[in-house]
């Protein structure tokens, strides 16, 4: 027991040292004058590189994206679990066949369900 | 393939996708309670009809079909019955989703029966999660900004539990290799004592199975969500979440640690010590933390907690007795069915009231006694139980509970959860006090329709008869306390 | 003979009045309807003549115990099965025809008392009736369970019934106060229960007894086991430290104070004792026990009637003291010596309770400094009154003098100077009836109750007078079943006395020496001579009560204000130390730790969806550390205890 708990505190220690090297180490580097510094404001920016954003970052959806999302999310798994089944259908015989049929008629009350609820509308 | 051995679950399902389609093209909505109710009823007389002697497994040993999970499916679709008969005029508030409203309701007791019967730790997390989820959108069913926020915090802590769950079951698959409950024990009988010593992983997940269902039947420390949740869920939904939900839990422990977890005696007896450790804090806490609240949803919150504490202390007398007895869960299970009718009743009094004085606060609870004196009646029997005395069902439940603790030598935890009654009865009387020696704020009547009504007789006619002829019952709860192991 | 279906029948009555008059006739009749009344009368009328039936039966059959058979009520898996049986011995007789009596008598004289009450007629009359059955189940049952289920009965009756008049917050207060004192006493009987369980394994009490007896049950178990049950009867019977609920409870009606609070309920913890007697007889340091908190409260109780001005008060201390000498009783002279005590004080205090109704009915108070020379206009309750007072004071050759009496032997042979005690409270009982007597009774009328037209006293009806009378009989007669050693004789103690015949031992009284002391004259001498100190005080004036109160200043004080128990346990014990402490840290737990973080955030006006959702992670997180810290904890535990 005390083997494996070791092999374990070794790892900690291994894994605690390495990061306190990656961070004192430039510390040191610079402490050293070996590596220069002359900051400016390009350097200093939040984002080394890419685009400068404009406006706000929060930008807010439709909500009715997300309906969208959580059929497509529906129907995405049934495929799933579709395709497997209808390259086996003639190993899998009948029984199978009827439960897909259910699971079928399940995903597409939920379908109805949000047809009559209107979220297929965008407004 | 035994199908006709999984038919309450089937009936079930079927009802909530009718019921669903129903309010998609009806316009007229009681018809989507009555279909609910039928659905129920038919779904609790099959599980009546297949009561017997003989148990068997079904999907490939994923889910028992025994006497346990027989009684606890009963039990759950007698609670969603009472609740959706309750809920009759609450519904208003939920204009629109109505229908949804009933179809969760069902799906959910449908996850807790499967709860109940399963006997795999992968049947297990899919039922519960089932059961779950369904109740995570039943909280927020409001829509105003408290039951928003309840549901959003329920979600939320409710997956940390489940992952902390699913961290346990990791660890037991892990350490004996097998999900299936009575496979596990094999494999934990057939380790040496020093191998299982060896493996503190089987014992860290234990402990973490613990605390994931102890966020389900909301045990000290996992209980933080409860008052909030239960102050801003819609209140049948509360009463729904109070005592299916916290059932549920139990049969699933009852059911993983008796058949998992039961042999060899000391192992029993190191969760049965967790448990007795977590009944004590949570009957303390509960109770003491009962007594300022002025919001009775809350406090009926508080209570909830302790009465999980007491319900603990059957779990802790199961750890500490011989492998082989069943007296301790068939205290469990007559104490979860004198739970469920007790607290039903009290919350379907106090949705009757609350709805129509639109507060929860105790002080407006003053004079009920005149102005609604037969919910009054039944909400201080409801209170009585729950303080345990005669001749209420809490007397017998309690009684019952903490003679068979006695008889495993935990006297120490029974003298402690006797005092906590005692301490129980201050905060429950004062409602009683106020309801019929406070100054009433107006003389209007508090009217109640029909349908609530007949809930809380039903109810108030189950503890009385838990209380005075306990014997049925009892013999009952003897029979399913024999579980089905593999 | 009587058969045992009518032993049930005498208990069952009571409860097919209260279902009777509770869910059949309440639908149909007015609140008001004197039927009420009638069908509870009848219903502890029928109860009463079987009471007595059985009492004979018992005196005549042998070992005067009739078996009475069991009814199974439920078997548990673990083999326990509960019975639900009834014993009937010499003990449950006596307490069965004390209770109906006293209780009949009350239900008449409450025909007449309770009539002003328009709604709460009903009520009154279906709670009396629950209440007469419990308390006849208590002293009925065979086992300890169905004794704790009916001990509690009888303590949620008696909560109904002293907040009957719950528009007052003084009685729904006093209410309350009851309820929770007398659990706490509860809590030890039901740990005792636990206790004997435990350890023998059964409920049943003559099987308890059987075990203590032969030695099987003993020792510390024992002890603990006794004195958890004697912390029952502290509670219920109003013994220090747990007597303050009683003198508040007299803001129920006057015939509730009467039964409830003098007859019957309080004397439950009396009964209990003795039923559990075998248990106290072989554990000396609970005998003793019982024996020094019996004398204790006995004088302890005494002194505050001295000095209270609410005549219902004055009869409530009083009625502290006297269960304490019960108490006493049975701890130096046994069963039968307590209840004896029980037996005939159960009469005179019913009396001079419904005397105190009798009496308030008419001038509309309790107050006696507004009483006064009411002997004219109130003949027969003056009369009764005097009676019952004698009676108490223990005067020849009524009631109380003989059950007093066979006391005071008693424990002058066991506890020497518990005996002083007792002898000074003989004075102080009878100082303190007749101060009541004499404010009441004598002098000039003091006008009664301000606030009403209460100017022209007037004798109460007849259908008041009668119980009074009848009670009056009884508390002169009642001792006499004893004067020939009958009573103890039925109880199966051997008594001290020799056999001398009826007047030998009427008269033989006087010249009755224990250890050289002529006793019983010298009890006789002391109470009259507490008399004598009354009328010289509160009718000839030679001293006044003022320059008393003068004199005694600080000690007046302490006593009226009830040494201060009140301000203890209200004050000190449950607002500060309970209140202001413990609940405060855990409201503090829940306010400041779970919504703390709303309200800080929410008092900073920002936005509110903002400070919405800063409170909401905030909070969450803290949940969240919780389940953490639980799994923590338990985990450790584990890892280090398991």
């Amino acid at each position: 027991m005390l083997a494996n708990y070791g092999l374990i505190g070794l790892f900690s220690i291994v894994v605690v040292l390495f990061t306190l090297v990656m961070v004192i180490t430039p510390i040191i580097l610079r402490f050293l004058k070996i590596v220069p510094s002359n900051p400016n404001p390009i350097k200093n920016s939040i984002f080394e590189c890419g685009m400068e954003t404009i406006g706000k970052t929060w930008v807010q959806f439709n909500f009715h994206y997300y309906f969208y999302a959580l059929i497509f999310l529906a129907l995405d798994v049934l495929v799933v679990f579709l395709y497997p089944w209808a390259v086996h259908l003639r190993q899998l015989g009948l029984f199978s066949f009827f439960v897909v049929l259910i699971l079928v008629f399940i995903v597409l009350i939920g379908y109805i369900y949000a047809w009559k609820k209107r979220v297929l509308e965008w407004k | 393939m035994n199908l006709e051995l999984f038919i309450p679950e089937i009936t079930l399902a079927v009802f909530a996708i009718l019921v669903i389609l129903l309010d998609l093209f009806v316009r007229d909505k009681s018809w989507l309670r009555l279909v609910s109710l039928s659905g129920l009823v038919i779904a609790g007389g099959v599980t009546v009809a297949m009561w017997g002697d003989d148990s068997t497994a079904i999907f490939n040993n994923m889910l028992a079909v025994d006497n346990f999970a027989l009684f606890f499916k009963l039990l759950f679709a007698g609670i969603a019955f009472l609740v959706i008969l309750a809920s009759t005029d609450y519904v208003a508030k939920f204009a629109r989703f109505q229908g949804e409203y009933y179809a969760l309701i069902l799906l959910s007791t449908l996850g807790m029966m499967l709860m109940a019967a399963t006997t795999d730790l992968i049947s297990l997390f899919v039922a519960l999660e089932l059961t779950s989820i369904s109740l995570y959108v039943l909280v927020g069913f409001l829509k105003d900004r408290k039951s928003t926020e309840a549901s959003l915090k329920y979600l939320l802590l409710g997956a940390i539990a489940s992952a902390v769950l699913l961290y346990g079951m990791a660890l037991v698959f892990g350490s004996t290799g097998q999900t299936q409950l009575g496979a596990i024990a094999q494999a934990i009988q057939s380790m040496s004592l020093e191998s299982v010593l060896d493996s503190p992983a089987l014992l860290m997940g234990i402990v973490l199975l613990i605390a994931g269902f102890g966020f389900k039947i909301a045990a000290v420390p996992f209980q933080m969500w409860v008052p909030d949740v239960y102050e801003g869920a819609p209140t049948p939904v509360t009463a729904y979440l109070s005592v299916a939900s916290k059932a549920a839990g139990f049969a699933i422990i009852l059911r993983v640690f008796f058949s998992a977890f039961g042999i060899p005696e000391w192992l029993s007896m190191n969760w049965g010590m967790i448990f007795a450790a977590l009944a004590v804090i949570s009957m303390i806490i509960g109770n003491v933390i009962a007594i300022p609240q002025t919001n009775i949803k809350r406090m009926l919150g508080y209570s909830s907690i302790a009465q999980a504490g007491y319900l603990m202390v059957g779990l802790a007398a199961i750890g500490f007795a011989p492998a082989i007895a069943t007296q301790g869960q068939s205290t469990i299970l007559f104490f979860l069915a004198s739970y469920a009718l007790t607290n039903l009743g009290a919350f379907i009094a106090v949705i009757a009231i609350s709805n129509k004085i639109n507060s929860d606060d105790i002080a407006d609870y003053a004079g009920m006694g005149k102005r609604a004196p037969v919910m009054a009646l039944a909400l201080t029997l409801c209170l009585i139980s729950l303080i345990g005395m005669p001749p209420a069902a809490g007397f017998m439940a309690k009684f019952y509970i903490f003679s068979t603790a006695v008889q495993n030598d935990l006297l120490w935890l029974v003298v402690i959860a006797v005092l906590n009654s005692v301490i129980s009865a201050y905060y429950y009387l004062r409602v009683v006090k106020v309801m019929w020696y406070g100054q009433p704020a107006s003389g209007e009547k508090v009217p109640s329709s029909g349908a609530p009504r007949l809930a809380l007789f039903l109810c108030c006619l189950g503890v009385l008869v838990l209380g005075i002829i306990p014997g049925l019952v009892m013999r009952l709860a003897e029979l399913a306390g024999k579980m089905f192991a593999f | 003979m009587i058969p045992y279906q009518l032993v049930w029948l005498i208990m069952l009555l009571p409860l097919f009045s209260f279902i009777v008059n509770g869910l059949i006739v309440r639908p149909f009749i007015k609140p008001k309807s004197r039927v009420y009344g009638y069908i509870t009368v009848g219903a502890i009328g029928v109860s009463a003549v079987l009471s007595i039936w059985a009492l004979f039966s018992v005196m005549s059959a042998s070992h005067h115990e009739i078996p009475v058979p069991d009814v199974t009520w439920m078997v548990l898996e673990n083999g326990v099965t509960i019975h639900l049986g009834l014993i009937l011995d010499s003990l449950t007789a006596v307490m069965l025809v004390v209770v109906t009596v006293v209780s009949l008598m009350v239900q008449i004289y409450s025909l007449g008392y309770m009539h002003g009450d328009e709604a709460g007629y009903y009520r009154y009359y279906t709670w009396m009736s629950l209440f007469t059955f419990s308390m006849l189940g208590l002293v009925l049952s065979d086992n300890l369970l169905f004794t704790f289920v009916f001990w509690e009965m009888v303590g949620l009756c008696s909560y109904l019934l002293i907040g009957f008049w719950f528009h007052r917050k003084s009685a729904a207060d006093a209410a309350k106060k009851a309820f929770i004192v007398t659990r706490i006493g509860d809590f030890g009987f039901l740990a005792a229960i636990l206790i004997l369980f435990f350890n023998t394994g059964t409920f049943d009490i003559a099987a308890l007894h059987g075990l203590v007896i032969a030695g099987t049950l003993g020792g510390t178990v024992l002890m603990w086991a006794a004195i958890g049950i004697f912390a029952g009867a502290v509670g219920k019977s109003a013994q220090f430290p747990l007597h303050v609920w009683l003198p508040d409870a007299m803001e129920g009606p006057t015939p509730v104070s009467a039964l409830i609070h003098a007859a019957t309920m309080v004397a439950a913890g009396v009964f209990l004792v003795a039923r559990m007697f075998p248990l106290f007889e072989y554990s000396t340091a609970a005998l003793t026990t019982v024996a020094i908190i019996g004398g204790f409260t006995a004088i302890f109780a005494a002194t505050m009637g001295l000095v209270m001005n609410d005549i219902k008060r004055v009869l409530a201390y009083s009625t502290v003291s006297q269960l304490g000498y019960m108490m006493l009783g049975l701890a130096t002279g046994g069963v039968a010596v307590g209840i004896f005590h029980l037996f005939t004080h159960a009469f005179f205090k019913a009396l001079l309770f419904l005397g105190s109704g009798s009496v308030s009915h008419s001038t509309g108070t309790f107050d006696m400094r507004l009483m006064g020379g009411l002997r004219k206009t109130m003949p027969w309750t003056y009369a009764t009154f005097l009676i019952g007072s004698l009676s108490l004071a223990g005067i020849w050759p009524l009631a109380g003098f003989w059950s007093k009496d066979e006391i005071l032997i008693s424990s002058l042979a066991n506890q020497p100077v518990l005996f002083w005690l007792a002898m000074i409270t003989v004075f102080l009982t009878a100082f303190y009836m007749f101060r009541a007597i004499f404010m009441t009774f004598h002098g000039e009328y003091r006008g009664g109750d301000e606030s009403g037209d209460y100017k022209h006293t007037h004798e109460s009806p007849l259908v008041m007078v009668g119980p009074l009378v009848l009670l009056a009989i009884l508390a002169v007669i009642a001792g006499w079943w004893n004067v020939a050693g009958g009573f103890n004789e039925v109880m199966g103690a051997h008594g001290h006395e020799e056999t001398r015949g009826f007047f030998g031992g009427l008269f033989g009284a006087f010249t009755h020496t224990v250890q050289g002391v002529p006793l019983p004259l010298i009890s006789l001498l002391v109470g009259l001579f507490g008399i004598f100190s009354a009328y010289t005080i509160y009718i000839k004036k030679w001293i006044t009560a003022e320059s008393l109160g003068r004199v005694f200043g600080p000690l007046y004080t302490l006593v009226s204000r009830k040494y201060f128990f009140d301000e203890l346990y209200e004050n000190i014990i449950v607002k500060l130390a309970l209140m202001k402490g413990l609940f405060t840290g855990f409201t503090l737990f829940d306010s400041k730790g779970i919504d703390g973080t709303v309200d800080g955030v929410s008092d900073v006006v920002i936005s509110g969806g903002q400070a919405i959702r800063h409170a909401q992670t905030g909070q969450l997180q803290l949940y969240g550390l919780f389940i953490g810290i639980g799994v923590v904890i338990i985990s450790l535990c584990v890892y280090f205890f398991g």
